[in-house]
């Protein structure tokens, strides 16, 4: 089974206790209404699908519940890294 | 099991033995599910001491997140919740059902459905975690007893789950 470490738990976990969140760092709009309508549809819609390296994010959500980002190669599906939400990008 | 659907599943009515291992409704208690963004202030509403790590039991309070806290207290137990301040004190006592695995075999029995490294896992530690697609709260109450807090519902088909999976 795939493990995953949950930064906020700091513990290894079986990767049924959590679900995947989608692509991690896409900041909302501060200000929706004044973008145009192709710029929505990007920030609504437009996600990236990259062969290896993807930021994600992920949520243990039979553990502690919380949000957090990890990096995870999408070919070898091995995680990287994995860190607490609203970190910086690694 | 086969013919058998869930639900006709009814809870267990008496402990359950097999070799090496004893399944029974644990006791009723009194359970508050605690939330705040500062644990200190919650501390001081509740007048206990809180585990900060999460994982860890004081007193019956297990830390499960890093705001989120379930008090699992015996019977009669009333934590205050009248305060005013930004804390969430909720009684949900009659949401689970606690179910205790203890003997020798209890760590394997657990393990049928629990994906946890239940072996590994440190005697007093609590933690969130599944049986099979159930969740649960999974408690370490010593080296071979286990605390299993369970949604009612989910109840019976766990405690046959867990007696179908017992040594014979």
């Amino acid at each position: 089974m795939l493990l995953i470490h949950c930064p906020y738990c700091e513990e290894d976990r079986p990767e049924v206790e959590f679900v995947n969140g989608g692509q991690a760092h896409i900041a909302r709009p501060a200000d929706p209404s004044s973008e145009s309508d192709a710029d929505w549809e990007k920030y609504l819609y437009i996600r990236r699908n990259p062969r290896g390296r993807h930021h994600e994010r992920w949520r243990h959500i039979h553990g502690c519940g919380r949000f957090f980002n990890a990096v995870r190669d999408t070919v070898s599906d091995r995680f990287e890294t994995t860190y607490k939400a609203g970190e910086p990008a690694k | 099991m086969s013919e058998t659907v869930a639900a006709d599943l009814v809870l267990l009515d008496q402990p359950f033995t097999a070799p090496g291992v004893r399944i029974a409704i644990a006791p009723a208690m009194m359970r508050y599910a605690l939330r705040a963004r500062d644990p200190a202030v919650l501390s001081a509403v509740i007048g206990r001491v809180l585990p900060s790590r999460i994982g860890d039991v004081v007193d019956g309070i297990a830390c499960l997140g890093p705001d989120e806290w379930l008090a699992l207290l015996p019977a009669g137990t009333v934590l205050e919740n009248e305060t005013g301040q930004l804390v969430s004190v909720v009684d949900v006592s009659c949401r689970a059902v606690g179910i205790t695995v203890e003997g020798p075999g209890a760590v394997a029995l657990v393990a049928t459905g629990c994906p946890l490294d239940v072996e590994r896992m440190a005697v007093g530690r609590a933690t969130r975690t599944v049986f099979e697609t159930v969740e649960i709260v999974l408690w370490r109450k010593a080296v071979d007893a286990f605390h299993i807090d369970v949604w009612r519902s989910f109840a019976p088909w766990l405690g046959a789950a867990l007696v179908a999976g017992s040594p014979s």
